[in-house]
């Protein structure tokens, strides 16, 4: 893995939409390694060990929020637990969130919050932009 | 006397019924005792010896005269008092409850059978008997006990006691009088044995049935909340699929153009167009959960109501602007309401003004006029108008007029009508077809939701 590759941790149970935020990322050509948990479970584990041994830490955590289960609070939770990600920008994608799921979201840390659309192109670029934005951001501390 | 002596006289009088008592004076010139004595025997109260003194005889004559009245007024009085006592009696006994009369010690003067029958007391025995011994608690009866109901009488449930000992349940009704002998007690008591079986049988009735009623209620409300949750789930939740349902075939659409024949991009189109269709309805099905669920829990305030409307307009601009349509409005009032809810209202309404035009360009105008507790607001279109036989349905949820792409997802009007109740108001329409229709809402000045208005600081 080259020191300038991104690395992005992506929790998402739709494969679908895993294979179209991949296509977004392709489309702005932002080349990124992506780290890609189907499961709750999985993630949980990745989010505790990522930067224990002094290795480096993934540049952006993208999380869909309507786990089965409620999980992804679980996954926010355990991501503020791991003091290596506090720096870490957190984004939530959805396809509708409620305003206390977004109030709950933000006090565990989650500062983005990015809508799916149904429209494809709008998809593309809502994903697309925003995930540039915070790569961006994270390059220039 | 000629014919007949005085004595016969005095014997016929006696013996006449109404003269019977009639005091007789004799007057005679003989003093021998053996008259008098005959005289006295058959009624006589004097005599007067020849010769006769005038105002002598006028003075016994007035006395006598006098004291014959006064006994005949005292035996009238007395028989009216037997009478009378004989009346009471009769009440006593007739009356459907034991009765007894007591003196203010509770010592029994009185009692009719009917308290000789509850008591198990034969009448002898009864009277003389303190009545404690029948309702321990007797004064808990006594009007004065309950002196607070101002009533000349007063009733209580009280415990009693038959000969044999056996205890039961009385209403016993207590009045006082006074007798120149001093106060006295009239005690009415009734066995309410029956009464307090169906007392507690009514009692356990009502905990039954306030228990069902409670039973059911939750029975419902957690049905109402489920099918609540059901239905916000099931919008929620499908959204997610038929979103990749839309992305992917508008992707493979993108990605197959130019190499698919026509028939199989119109397949592809008509997946994209219902995908599209089904996710329209399910974003209106949310808009309508989120109305009728929580118009009451958003924010009271004071809402200028043209302001509302420039906010509708505003979101409304692209398709304002796209057909033309001219909102026209007069003044409106500064209300109490909810804000979204009331942009949401006019922004329906006239988009539906908008969907539903006529050849003309759309013309839609908004007013209101003060009516009842509040006002009632008017979004009149100039468009196809409404047969009256559908007025109630196009308020049903997913109910539409016109079929095809174009058309809605069936949910403006079931979100007015939605919004309208949140407020407590309701809504109706005027119309006809060819002629434009009028859609009216009245909104009540807040009266609804009271308890959630901030508290005036004016009092």
């Amino acid at each position: 893995m080259k020191m300038s590759e991104r690395r992005i941790l992506l929790v998402e149970d739709n494969p679908a939409d895993a294979w179209l935020i991949k296509e977004a990322l392709r489309r702005r050509s932002l080349t990124c390694h992506l780290d890609h948990y189907l499961t709750a479970e999985d993630a949980i584990r990745a989010v505790a060990l990522e930067g224990i041994d002094g290795t480096s830490v993934p540049d952006l955590i993208l999380l869909d929020y309507n786990l089965p289960g409620g999980h992804g609070v679980d996954i926010l939770a355990a991501a503020t637990k791991n003091s290596n990600l506090h720096s870490v920008p957190k984004a939530v994608v959805s396809s509708s969130l409620m305003p206390d799921e977004v109030s709950h979201a933000r006090s565990l840390g989650a500062s983005c919050f990015i809508h799916k659309p149904a429209n494809l192109n709008e998809f593309f670029e809502e994903i697309g932009s925003k995930i540039a934005e915070l790569l961006e951001g994270r390059r220039v501390p | 006397m000629p014919e007949m002596d005085g004595f016969e006289t005095a014997q016929m009088i006696r013996n006449r019924g109404r003269s019977s008592r009639t005091p007789i004076l004799f007057l005679t010139a003989y003093r021998s005792d053996e008259q008098l004595f005959r005289g006295y025997d058959l009624g006589a109260v004097d005599f007067l010896f020849k010769p006769i003194v005038p105002e002598v005889l006028q003075s016994k004559v007035a006395v006598f005269v006098e004291l014959s009245r006064n006994e005949q007024l005292l035996l009238r009085q007395a028989e009216e008092l037997t009478r009378t006592e004989r009346k009471f009696r009769a009440v006593l006994e007739a009356a459907p409850d034991a009765m007894v009369i007591t003196k203010q010690s509770g010592i029994i003067e009185l009692a009719n059978s009917r308290a000789d029958a509850l008591f198990g007391h034969s009448r002898e025995s009864l009277i003389g008997l303190n009545i404690r011994t029948l309702i321990p608690a007797w004064e808990q009866a006594h009007p004065e006990q309950k002196a607070a109901m101002r009533s000349p009488w007063s009733e209580a449930r009280l415990n009693a006691v038959r000969r044999d000992g056996a205890a039961f349940p009385a209403d016993v009704t207590t009045s006082s009088f006074v007798t120149p002998e001093g106060p006295r007690y009239t005690t009415a008591i009734r066995d309410a044995t029956d009464q307090v079986v169906a007392e507690e049988r009514i009692q356990k009735i009502n905990v039954e049935l306030e228990k069902r009623v409670q039973e059911r209620t939750a029975a419902l409300t957690y049905s109402n909340d489920a099918l609540r949750q059901f239905a916000w789930a099931a919008s929620h939740d499908l959204q997610e699929p038929i979103r990749t349902v839309l992305n992917y075939s508008e992707w493979l659409s993108e990605a197959t153009r130019g190499r698919l024949a026509t028939e199989e991009s119109e397949m592809l189109d008509i997946i994209r167009q219902h995908g599209d269709r089904l996710h329209r309805l399910l974003i209106a099905l949310r808009e309508y959960i989120r109305v009728s669920e929580s118009g009451g829990r958003q924010e009271w305030k004071s809402v200028n109501s043209n302001a509302a409307l420039q906010t509708a307009i505003s979101n409304l601009e692209n398709v304002i602007v796209e057909s033309g349509t001219s909102v026209q409005c007069g003044e409106l009032p500064t209300i109490h309401s909810v804000e979204i809810l009331l942009v949401q209202l006019f922004q329906n309404l006239i988009s539906n003004g908008i969907k539903y035009r006529s050849a003309e360009p759309p013309v839609i105008q908004v007013s209101a006029v003060p009516s009842g507790n509040g006002w009632t607001f008017s979004v009149t279109d100039n468009g196809a108008g409404i047969d009256p036989k559908y007025f109630n349905y196009i308020f049903g949820v997913f109910r539409r007029l016109q079929a095809g792409e174009n058309s809605g997802a069936g949910m403006g009007l079931a979100i007015c009508k939605a919004a309208v109740e949140r407020l407590g108001g309701k809504i109706w329409v005027d119309s006809a077809p060819e002629r434009g229709s009028a859609f009216h809402f009245y909104l009540p000045e807040g009266s609804r939701y009271e308890d959630e208005r901030a508290p005036d600081p004016a009092g």
